[in-house]
C-alpha cells in the first residue's frame, strides 16, 4: 500500500456531530490550510452561523459549499502582485473542470496591531485580474475581514441550500468507508463532494463502475457531462504504454 | 430602455450624461468613447453583450432609488451588467447590503472602487478583456486534461494492499477499472494471487 499517510483523509478536527445523526444544519468543506489562514472563518462558521464546517484536504479549494460550488479565499495583496498570476490561474482553470459554479471572495488584508493601516494602492494589474475573473465567470465577493468573508459564505451556503444544491450527506466516512472515499477521491476532475455522494449513494465501487451516466449524475449529484467524463474514466481502456518509461519508484510526494 | 445596442469593435458606448464629467475625460484617448443619449438604465456599454452601471457614493446615501434602478434593469436586459460602486468611508456601511442584492439575488457583477479615477482605470482593463480571444484568457479552460493512464494507475493503487507492481499487473490485465470491477475472483488470483485477490475482490465489491 503506498497511500500517503493523512493524504486526502478528513480530518477529525472541530466536528461535533454524532456519527449517523441527520444534522439539519448546513454543512460546508473546508480545507485544511483554512485552520491557519483563515481561523476566525472556522469559528464565526461554526460559533455565529451554526454551520457544521467539517476540515478537510481539498487541496483544489478553500471551501466547497455545495454539491456544484468551491470558493476561493483570496487576499487583495495576492491580486495585487502578478508573482501569483501563473498559480492563480492554475488553480482557477482547475476547479473550472470540477465545479459548475465558482466564487472568489476578496479579502481585505488584515492590519497587524501596531502597523499603520497600509493604504491600499489599486494597480492596473490588479483591475486586469478583477477583468479577466469577470470575463471568466468566476463570482466576486468582497471582505473586509474573515468575519465579513464567513458571512458571505453563509450566505452562499443558504442559497445554494435553496437551489436544492447542498451538501447533504454525511461528510465523515469511517474505516471501509474512507478507504472507499480516497479511491473516488484519485479520480481526475471529481469534486471531494462528489466522491462523498458516491460513497453515499452506490453499494460499491462495481456498483458505480457498472452504473449509466444517468445514474452517476444523480448519484453523485453531477452535472451530465461531468458525469460522462466520470463514466469515460471508469471505462477507459488504459495503455500502459503511454505511461512515461523507465517506470519510476513510487512517488512519496503529493501530487 | 435597456435593449441591446451595437458596440463597433474596440469602442465603448457612454450615456450622454457623463459627456464632459472627469470620468469620461480619463478614458479618452485610452478607449475610444462615443456618447449616445438614449442608453437609459446603463451608463456603458463594452460590447453588444457587457455593459456597466455606476453607482455613486452620493447614490448610496440617498437612498434606495439605485436599487430600483438595477432591479429595473435587471428585469429589462438580457445583457450582461457589470456594476461598479464608489466604495468610500462613507459609504462603506452600505456596500455588504448592495453586494448581497447585486449579486446574491439579481445575479450580477459587482466591482469596488474608491473613485470616479478608479472607475475609469477599472473600465480600461475591462474593456481589454473584452476584446480578447476567450482563449487567451488566463482562468478559461486550456489545461490539459492529465493522462489518464496516470490517474487510473493512481485509483487502483487507492486499493489497499495494492502497490504500483500490483496495480500495473492488474491494469495490464484487466485493462479498465470497469472490468476490474467486474473480473470473477479466479480471475483476480490468475494475476496477484490467492490472498490479495481477496482483498482486492472484497474492497470493490462492499
Amino acid at each position: 500500500n503506498s497511500r500517503v499517510p493523512g493524504e486526502h483523509s478528513p480530518s477529525r478536527a472541530g466536528n461535533s456531530r454524532v456519527p449517523g445523526e441527520q444534522s439539519p444544519s448546513l454543512c460546508i468543506l473546508a480545507d485544511s490550510r483554512e485552520i491557519c489562514s483563515g481561523p476566525e472563518v472556522l469559528s464565526c462558521l461554526r460559533a455565529v452561523h451554526g454551520l457544521r464546517v467539517q476540515v478537510c484536504s481539498l487541496g483544489t479549494s478553500d471551501y466547497i459549499v455545495s454539491n456544484r460550488l468551491a470558493v476561493d479565499r483570496l487576499l487583495q495583496s495576492e491580486l495585487q502582485s502578478p508573482g501569483n498570476r501563473n498559480k492563480l490561474g492554475q488553480r482557477l482553470q482547475r476547479l473550472q473542470g470540477i465545479f459548475e459554479r465558482i466564487c472568489v471572495i476578496v479579502e481585505t488584508d488584515r492590519v497587524r496591531p501596531g502597523e499603520t493601516s497600509r493604504c491600499f494602492q489599486r494597480t492596473q494589474y490588479y483591475d486586469g485580474v478583477l477583468s479577466a475573473l469577470v470575463q471568466a465567470g468566476v463570482r466576486l465577493l468582497f471582505s473586509s475581514c474573515q468575519e465579513e468573508t464567513a458571512a458571505l459564505l453563509n450566505d452562499l451556503a443558504l442559497l445554494e441550500h435553496r437551489k436544492d444544491a447542498a451538501i447533504q450527506v454525511p461528510t465523515e466516512p469511517e474505516g471501509h468507508q474512507r478507504d472507499i472515499l480516497n479511491f473516488y477521491l484519485s479520480i481526475p476532475n471529481l469534486s471531494y463532494g462528489a466522491a462523498l455522494n458516491l460513497c453515499h449513494s452506490f453499494g460499491s465501487i462495481t456498483a458505480v463502475a457498472n452504473s449509466s451516466v444517468p445514474a452517476l449524475a444523480a448519484g453523485a449529484r453531477l452535472s451530465r457531462p461531468q458525469a460522462e467524463e466520470l463514466h469515460r474514466f471508469l471505462r477507459h481502456d488504459f495503455d500502459l504504454q503511454l505511461l512515461p518509461q523507465p517506470q519510476p519508484l513510487p512517488a512519496k510526494r503529493k501530487s | 430602455t435597456a435593449g441591446s445596442i451595437v458596440v463597433p469593435y474596440g469602442h465603448v458606448i457612454g450615456n450622454e450624461k457623463w459627456r464632459g464629467s472627469e470620468l469620461a475625460q480619463r478614458l479618452q484617448g485610452k478607449v475610444r468613447l462615443i456618447f449616445e443619449d438614449a442608453l437609459g438604465l446603463v451608463d456603458f456599454h463594452l460590447s453588444n453583450r457587457t455593459c456597466v452601471l455606476l453607482i455613486s457614493e452620493a447614490d448610496l446615501v440617498a437612498g434606495d432609488e439605485f436599487k430600483r434602478r438595477l432591479v429595473r434593469f435587471r428585469n429589462a436586459s438580457s445583457l450582461r451588467g457589470i456594476v461598479i460602486v464608489e466604495k468610500t468611508q462613507i459609504s462603506d456601511q452600505y456596500y455588504l447590503g448592495v453586494q448581497k442584492l447585486v449579486v446574491l439575488e439579481l445575479g450580477m457583477v459587482l466591482l469596488p472602487v474608491a473613485n470616479q479615477g478608479e472607475a475609469s482605470q477599472l473600465i480600461i482593463q475591462l474593456v481589454r478583456e473584452q476584446s480578447r480571444d476567450r482563449s487567451s484568457s488566463p482562468f478559461l479552460g486550456g489545461q490539459r486534461a492529465p493522462l489518464a493512464e496516470a490517474a487510473g494507475l493512481r485509483a487502483v493503487q487507492r486499493i489497499p494492499g495494492v502497490g504500483k507492481t500490483k496495480a500495473l499487473l492488474l491494469l495490464q490485465r484487466f485493462g479498465s477499472i470497469h472490468r476490474l470491477c467486474n473480473a470473477a475472483i479466479h480471475e483476480l488470483e490468475q494475476a496477484v494471487g490467492q490472498t490479495g485477490a481477496q482483498q482486492i475482490y472484497t474492497f470493490l465489491h462492499s
